[in-house]
């Protein structure tokens, strides 16, 4: 056995030297018989963990690019519910403007508000007619819940409401019960009030107001608000009446202008 | 044992550069051969054995796929790494460009060898514009390294930099 330990001592560069090219060639003789083995192992430790790696990274970049294409998606999908919603609101509201007649001797031209001015409370809107949509000063403005107010002055294309919530707005209104007469009025202290109705009156809350015909601007019957209450002071000769608008005038949107060109 | 430890480590890292590495750093059609670098750079610092034992298994895990032809590069690999080492030991090689010739003209013959029997259908001066490229920027690997190697770059260095 020395003998064997002492001659793989001498020649063991050469012993190393000759298993390298034995092995070599063994790849090169019979590679089908040595490489499948081999192959197994070297790609099961040296290569897969890396191939692993790679496909990972490759997935991650997948789905970073699909997270970046489901944000967009979401961010334009959130745009598109929120247009549906516009339209259904609008459909809701157009829905209920609809079979909506004008007085007797007027014909309706829709219009819509652009804006609203006022300080608390809004006293003007700006609308999308004008003297091209044959819109004239004076003419009465309502939605389908009643009287708006006036056209107070006209351009182009563009037209002014002056509101009944303008202070210096007059309607000379009636009771649609009692058919007794005032004049309906914005302070900013009261809110919207009827005036000018006799203590002996018999109005009571819950009546309601119509525009009266009276003054030659507002066709008779358009709903004005209904009292909400009554004072009859004492050694005064009216009534203090309160009224709530028929028309919300923070939200008013689609509205129509009285055309009277039709009486 | 441990001495193994850094030999098998080149071996992950040769197989790295066999899966992704290589395709990462490639410049214009220009790819590293880490392999047959790994195999210089081992015959310029380690003993015959050790580079030659290295040349072999660093040959089968590079080579692994190339089916009938594996055991020929596998020779290949053990011959640059066997005739590099000599070189090593006859001629003088301290200065790092003389090494850096060393490297240049191994992978060259490498990049020519595996290029002229495994490089496809490619005509003769696409081959060897590969085989060139190949060969100059693995180089430019090798230098960075013996420059790390020498001390000349150094991390403070790099820090006083910046």
């Amino acid at each position: 056995m020395s003998w064997f330990t002492n001659l793989f001592a001498k020649h063991s560069r050469n012993i190393h030297l000759g298993l390298i090219v034995i092995f070599s060639a063994g790849f090169i003789a019979a590679p089908a018989a040595v490489m499948p083995p081999v192959r197994q192992v070297i790609v099961s430790v040296f290569h897969f963990p890396f191939a692993h790696l790679k496909s990972s990274i490759a997935e991650l970049r997948d789905e970073a690019a699909e997270n970046d294409r489901l944000r967009r998606l979401l961010t334009q999908s959130s745009m598109t519910i929120a247009m549906y919603e516009e339209a259904v609101r609008e459909n809701v509201r157009l829905r209920s403007v609809l079979g909506f007649e004008p007085p007797p001797g007027y014909e309706l031209l829709p219009a819509e508000v652009i804006s609203l001015a006022g300080d608390f409370t809004p006293i003007y809107a700006v609308i999308d007619k004008g003297a091209s949509d044959s819109v004239l000063v004076d003419q009465p403005v309502i939605n389908q819940q009643g009287l708006i107010g006036r056209v107070s002055s006209v351009s182009q294309d563009y037209a002014t409401i002056q509101l009944l919530t303008d202070p210096s707005n007059r309607v000379a209104a009636r009771l649609a019960r009692s058919r007794e007469v005032g004049i309906v009025k914005f302070t900013s202290s009261r809110g919207m009030i009827l005036d000018n109705l006799p203590v002996q009156g018999t109005v009571a809350p819950g009546d309601t107001v119509l525009s009266s015909g009276l003054g030659g601007v507002y066709p008779p019957g358009l709903k004005v608000g209904t009292v909400v209450e009554v004072r009859r002071p004492d050694l005064e000769p009216f009534c203090e009446i309160t009224i709530d608008p028929a028309v919300n005038f923070y939200s008013i949107d689609e509205i129509f202008i009285l055309k009277t060109g039709a009486r | 044992m441990i001495r193994v430890i850094p030999f098998l480590l080149y071996l992950w890292l040769a197989a790295a550069h066999q899966v992704f590495l290589g395709d990462i750093t490639s410049i214009a059609g220009a790819v590293i051969n880490l392999p047959a670098l790994l195999v210089l750079l081992v015959s310029l610092y380690k003993s015959e054995l050790d580079t030659c034992w290295f040349a072999f298994f660093i040959g089968m895990v590079a080579y692994i796929g190339y089916g009938d032809a594996t055991g020929w590069y596998i020779l290949l690999m053990a011959a640059i790494g066997f005739g590099t080492y000599h070189v090593r030991v006859r001629i003088n090689l301290e200065s790092v460009y003389s090494r850096l010739v060393v490297v240049f003209i191994g992978v060259l013959v490498h990049n020519a060898v595996v290029m002229a029997t495994a490089g496809g259908d490619g005509s003769f001066a696409i081959l060897l514009v590969r085989v060139l490229s190949g060969a100059v920027y693995t180089s430019v690997v090798a230098w960075l390294f013996f420059l790390v190697k020498e001390g000349k770059i150094t991390y403070q260095k790099l820090r006083a930099i910046f």
